[in-house]
């Protein structure tokens, strides 16, 4: 079975007098292990999507099946445990913590779980070193470049060991050089640590590296292999 | 929640001009809150004394300038049931209104002064109090604020006396009194008060019922020169400062007034604080922190800064009550300000629970944002 199991998912929300549907019956079914990229111009449901899987936010129908839970059914106490427990978070803008250190960022996650702090310790310790930046573990996020603040996000975002990781434009805030840095260590950690990761992007060059793209077109999500099979029913209103 | 300390008080320090100005006003709203609760459990103290001593007054007098007993009627007292002692009081203030610098002399038999008050004399002695006409022992509050020592003479108007000791007394108003011999008080001023007294003050036995005795007393005097009126040392003292006792029980509203402004106070930069970091709590949530996780942080938040508000607060409270010996008196009657612990556990409650209520509004907004909207706010 698959990992994640996007069933019928329709969403839609009202903005002034207008009903926006920017997802519509959408089915999509990721493997474990996957590295997926989701393509697709601004305001095509791209983010909701990704924001769906990653239980921040509710379908309007449909049902969205992650390891055998269907998230769609869970209270919003029960999906914030599920949240810490099997999600990782890679923002574009980083979103550290301004007043903690870039150790005390990457362990803010695990204080939700059942640990003690040498285990904690142990663990940031491990998410530093895979994201090089154990030189840099008691620097503020101010005293860090957009670079190392992005990495010290996707140590955080790693260092529960999460079910899935999801990256919202992981590089869209980053210059060429530092991207691709970023993008390469992302393919890292889906190689070495066989971490799921979804990633929305607009950049074809940052999709290229995921072993499956798929790209929202004029409300239909489409494979990029399969450019003539729909893997997707998407639409917007 | 206690791991979660270090991201709180990192949190607060990085805002510290506006964390230091919450903290201040709080401070001020609960010193203030601390004086007014000081003056009412004063007042209580005053007026809510042991029952089983009565003063005799003169009918319809209220000023001790005014009040003249035969001196004799402690012999008429003194032999009636259930009296224990009787101890004539001849009273000269500086002051029958209202005021914060009163002065009471109280003339008794300085034997009756060593047996039926709890002093205890931290400078001079009872020797020489008893030894000399014009000696006088006087309250430790009274000669704190008045740099009084023992040695030299003190005066106030037409009184002038040697000072023998210095005392306390577990009863902290009368520490704000100056006793010296009766004899000396009835000649003294020019006057010759000799025989008459302006109160007598009742002891009765365990065993006595003070109303009663209170009655059979004035029944029994009823015949004689002066008419008395007797009630309970609490109900004289009451009645002595009703005036007081208004404006008092107005300052209550005055102490909530401060307590309102604490939590509007407290209220408002948590809510300026919330809505400065709607994105950091959308991140934090986007990692799985709870809705209650999220209400707990921002409401420990105000709590702390209502609390060390509080306790800053209240420290200078005690620090300035302890260090002034203030008091205000009316009619020879004083209210001590003295701190308590009564006072330091209600008031620190009180900014814990004003902390609480102030909280609450701004967490649950916190608590309840919606987190993708949220963090649209966060860029």
């Amino acid at each position: 079975m698959a990992l994640i199991h996007v069933n019928q998912v329709t969403k839609q929300f009202r903005k002034g007098a207008e009903t926006i549907t920017p997802l519509k019956e959408a089915e999509l079914q990721i493997e474990r292990g996957q590295f997926v990229s989701l393509m697709g111009a601004s305001g095509t449901g791209k983010s909701t999507l990704l924001n769906l899987i990653a239980g921040i936010d509710k379908p309007t129908s449909g049902r969205i099946i992650v390891d055998g839970t269907d998230i769609t059914r869970l209270s919003r106490t029960k999906l914030a445990a599920w949240r810490a427990r099997n999600i990782g978070y890679i923002f574009q803008t980083h979103n550290l913590i301004p007043v903690l250190t870039a150790y005390e960022n990457i362990e803010l996650p695990l204080m939700l779980l059942p640990m003690n702090r040498s285990e904690r310790r142990r663990r940031v310790e491990v998410a530093l070193t895979a994201v090089d930046l154990v030189d840099r573990a008691n620097h503020y996020p101010r005293q860090l470049s957009g670079g190392q603040e992005q990495r010290v996000g996707i140590a955080r975002a790693i260092v529960t060991d999460p079910t899935v990781v999801v990256a919202d434009e992981p590089t869209g805030d980053l210059d060429t050089e530092t991207s691709a840095q970023i993008l390469e260590l992302l393919e890292r950690l889906n190689d070495e640590l066989d971490t799921t990761l979804l990633m929305v992007t607009h950049d074809p060059d940052a999709a290229a590296i995921a072993e499956r793209r798929l790209k929202l077109d004029h409300g239909r999500l489409i494979e990029h292999a399969q450019a003539a099979a729909p893997a997707v029913h998407a639409g917007a209103s | 929640m206690f791991k979660f300390a270090p991201y709180l008080l990192k949190t607060l320090w990085r805002h510290r001009t506006r964390t230091l100005l919450t903290v201040s006003g709080s401070a001020v709203a609960l010193f203030v809150f601390c004086f007014v609760l000081t003056v009412r459990q004063g007042l209580q103290r005053l007026t809510q004394q042991d029952d089983s001593v009565l003063i005799v007054f003169q009918a319809n007098k209220f000023c001790p300038a005014t009040s003249h007993l035969p001196q004799d009627y402690d012999q008429v007292i003194s032999r009636m049931p259930g009296v224990r002692d009787v101890v004539p009081i001849q009273v000269f203030t500086n002051n029958c209104r209202a005021s914060l610098d009163v002065v009471v002399f109280y003339g008794a038999p300085a034997e009756k002064v060593r047996r039926v008050r709890d002093f205890e004399l931290i400078d001079g002695s009872w020797g020489e109090f008893e030894s000399h006409q014009d000696a006088a022992i006087v309250g430790q509050a009274l000669a704190s604020r008045r740099g009084i020592q023992v040695g030299e003479r003190f005066s106030v108007g037409d009184v002038t006396v040697a000072v023998a000791g210095l005392f306390t007394s577990q009863n902290r108003a009368e520490e704000d009194y100056v006793y010296c011999h009766l004899d000396f008080l009835q000649r003294t001023r020019g006057l010759d008060l000799v025989g008459t007294v302006t109160q007598h003050e009742v002891w009765l036995e365990d065993s006595a019922n003070p109303e009663q005795a209170a009655a059979a007393i004035d029944e029994k005097l009823k015949s004689g020169q002066i008419e008395t009126d007797t009630r309970t040392k609490g109900a004289f003292q009451a009645s002595s400062l009703a005036d007081l006792i208004h404006l008092i029980d107005l300052s209550r509203y005055l102490g909530w007034a401060c307590l309102f402004l604490m939590a509007v106070l407290l209220a408002t930069t948590t809510i300026m604080t919330v809505e400065d970091r709607i994105g950091e709590h959308a991140v934090l949530q986007t990692l799985g922190f709870s809705t209650r996780h999220v209400f707990r942080l921002v409401m420990s938040e105000t709590v702390l800064l209502s609390v060390v508000g509080g306790c800053v607060g209240i420290a200078l409270a005690v620090l300035a009550l302890s260090q002034s010996a203030l008091s205000v008196g009316a009619e020879a009657v004083t209210i001590a300000f003295e701190p308590s612990w009564d006072m330091v556990l209600t008031a620190a409650l009180t900014s814990l629970v004003i902390g609480l209520i102030a909280g609450i509004a701004p967490a649950a907004r916190a608590a309840k944002a919606d987190i993708v909207t949220a963090l649209r706010f966060s860029g």
